[in-house]
């Protein structure tokens, strides 16, 4: 059987438990990697792992965001 | 549930006949026609309503957060177009303005919408009218020449003949029937990219949508549309075939249905580049949809200015079951650029239900009210229709002669559409030309072409969103806030026509919130003034062609020309009727009151 830590949160919390990160909330948008001052995206915004490594290795091709 | 004595002839050669429900369309509408079978002519019409839906009354006192999710369940088939409706509503009283990327899939799973819902309408229920099987049992000179008749455009459709193509629509077995079944699920398939579902949309949103907007989502969406694109071509060839043939075949048609012509569309698709949901700046952003709004009055076009359609909105009383509501509260005494706002006007409405028994000689007989539009040059409170939809729209398109779009154009006099090469047809250029009617054909006729004019649109759209994608503007929404106190109105085309959604916000809240769908329009009872509304006044005087006598009437003209507007009354059946006769009458207006009767 694994071992497992005691639950910081009980199951049934509210979503909305303060200290938990909403999607939505404002300003949660232009802080993740890849989203520019200006609303455009760039290919830095395909994951959350090593995010600068992920631009295009040519500086001439298409900065292209995933979405 | 009381029995109902026989039809009896009255006055002259009068014979009552009634259909309740009319089926084959949404809801629950009932017609009751007095037919002269000397003269081949209906002599009057009333078009009744036995449900009662209360959006208006308990949308009050709600989030308005909440108001495009519940208004959404309006309608079982274009809810999608309601919850559209109320974004542009929300957007214009919460300030907030929708990102071009959100703004085109919008567009995008609008257009989806049409393509659907047109085309399950047109092929799999208004074709029931003028399949094999119906025209032989309603009008058996009419197929017999229809066995003869060869079709104008078989190197398209592959029918050799009229008879070949009405075979093709008999419902369930008909090669037509069941193709139309195919693309109506691509092309839901095709609004749930877009929208998240169908038909009560999860990813559209006051400031924007949540559907996450990457190139695959635009290739998917765009393979089942050219998917579509060979359907769709035939179909407009099969539409002008068929339509054409039953003006030759029988002489004097155009009659059935026909009424004077007074057309209302509110504008589809906005422009992302004018649009900033400012009601100041209504006009400007209204004319630059991509579907033009505007009000024609016999054949003329009157306004394009989603002000003065807004302005000049009355719901009247009617024949219906509401008090009224002269004496309570005016919500909205001017509107942002100071107009005055009617009592009358949807942002003042109280609405009052006073059920009561129906009473179709000169009483009060339906739960419809009748809307109607103030023309300002004359006085009158015109009973304007939707044309089914894509009439009205085709034809103040064309007569505004702003749209210019790389594969749709308008002409001042027609609507060009181009459809591009497709997997087993060559490109086809279509034109849509203003007819000289408004009647049941041409009601009929201009909604394939709205189809294809969706279509051609949807691929423009998908174009523009990918370039959007492409330079790295990826966002689809903007964060917005409730203001305690703010009115919204949002203009838009259901699909079946004019949808608005006017909304009062207090304290936070929903004060007052009115939904006028295209069949309020359309099916409105006779209004204050005695003016009938768009259904009874097509059905009056439409003459008979059918060939069976009184016992065995189907009233299969009627029919064509009442479902040639694309009814839409949700939603229920109770009552039934057989060889013309009314078997039952329920009194009770209400739905629900003896559900399971009938």
């Amino acid at each position: 059987m694994l071992k497992t830590g005691k639950p910081d949160v009980s199951p049934d919390a509210l979503a909305h438990t303060p200290g938990i990160m909403q999607g939505n909330k404002p300003g949660n948008y232009e802080k993740q990697a890849g989203h520019k001052p200006d609303g455009r995206s760039t290919a830095e915004r395909s994951t959350g792992v090593n995010a600068d490594t992920h631009e295009p290795i040519d500086p001439s091709m298409p900065n292209l965001s995933p979405a | 549930m009381a029995t109902r004595e026989r039809v009896k002839p009255e006055a002259g050669n009068l014979v009552e006949k009634s259909w309740d429900p009319i089926t084959r369309i949404v809801g629950n509408l009932g017609i009751y026609t007095k037919i002269d079978f000397a003269a081949k002519e209906v002599a009057t019409c009333k078009s009744t309503s036995s449900m009662f839906r209360g959006y208006s009354v308990f949308m009050k006192g709600k989030d308005p957060r909440d108001s495009h999710f519940i208004t959404s369940r309006i309608c079982g088939i274009c809810g999608d177009n309601h919850a559209v409706c109320s974004v542009y509503a929300q957007n214009m009283a919460y300030g907030v303005k929708t990102p071009p990327l959100g703004e085109w899939i919008v567009n995008l799973g609008e257009a989806a919408e049409y393509m659907f819902d047109h085309t399950i309408f047109q092929d799999n229920l208004v074709f029931v009218d003028f399949c094999e099987q119906m025209v032989r049992d309603t009008n058996p000179s009419v197929m017999e020449k229809a066995e003869k008749a060869e079709s104008p455009h078989a190197g398209i459709h592959g029918y050799a003949t009229i008879a070949d193509m009405m075979r093709a629509l008999n419902p369930f077995v008909g090669e037509i029937y069941q193709e139309a079944l195919v693309v109506s699920r691509i092309t839901r398939e095709m609004i749930c990219l877009m929208e998240g579902r169908h038909v009560h949309p999860s990813t559209v949103y006051p400031g924007g949508v949540g559907t996450v907007a990457t190139p695959q989502l635009f290739t998917d969406y765009l393979t089942r549309l050219m998917r579509c694109m060979d359907f769709i071509k035939k179909a407009v060839a099969m539409n002008d075939d068929i339509f054409d043939f039953f003006y030759e075949a029988m002489p004097g048609y155009e009659e059935v249905g026909r009424r004077r012509i007074l057309l209302g569309c509110w504008g589809s698709f906005q422009d992302p580049d004018v649009i900033d949901y400012d009601y100041r700046n209504m006009d400007e952003w209204g004319r630059a949809m991509f579907v033009t709004p505007g009000i024609i009055v016999d054949g003329e076009l009157v306004t394009t200015s989603l002000v003065d359609i807004n302005v000049n909105m009355r719901i009247l009383l009617g024949s219906s079951y509401y008090e009224d509501w002269a004496n309570e509260e005016t919500f909205v005494k001017q509107d942002p650029l100071g107009n005055p706002i009617d009592q009358r006007h949807p942002w003042n409405q109280t609405t009052l239900p006073k059920p009561q028994k129906r009473d179709l000689d000169g009483g009060n007989y339906s739960w419809v009210m009748s809307p109607r539009w103030l023309d300002q040059r004359t006085g009158d409170h015109l009973a304007l229709d939707t044309g089914g939809g894509a009439l009205a729209r085709l034809w103040t398109t064309a007569l505004a002669n702003i749209v210019d779009t790389p594969y749709v154009k308008s002409t001042g006099h027609s609507v060009k559409i181009t459809l591009p090469k497709s997997p087993n047809m060559p490109q086809h250029d279509l034109e849509w030309v203003i007819p000289q009617w408004s009647n049941a054909i041409e009601r009929n006729r201009a909604r394939i072409y709205f189809v294809a004019y969706a279509a051609a649109m949807a691929l423009w759209f998908v174009d523009k969103g990918l370039e959007e994608v492409r330079a790295g503007r990826t966002k689809t929404f903007e964060p917005f806030t409730v203001p305690d106190n703010a009115i919204g109105v949002g203009f838009h085309e259901a699909v079946r026509g004019v949808l608005s959604h006017h909304l009062v916000i207090r304290d936070g809240k929903i004060a007052n919130y009115h939904p006028y769908p295209p069949t309020p329009w359309n099916g409105s009872s006779t209004d204050s003034y005695g003016t009938p509304g768009p259904y009874e006044d097509a059905v009056m005087g439409t003459p008979i062609f059918e060939e069976n006598g009184p016992d065995d009437f189907r009233g299969i003209d009627i029919m064509r020309a009442v479902r040639s507007f694309d009814p839409c009354l949700p939603c229920g059946v109770h009552m039934y009727t057989g060889k013309g006769r009314t078997v039952h009458q329920q009194h009770s207006p209400m739905f629900g009151a003896n559900n399971g009767g009938g």
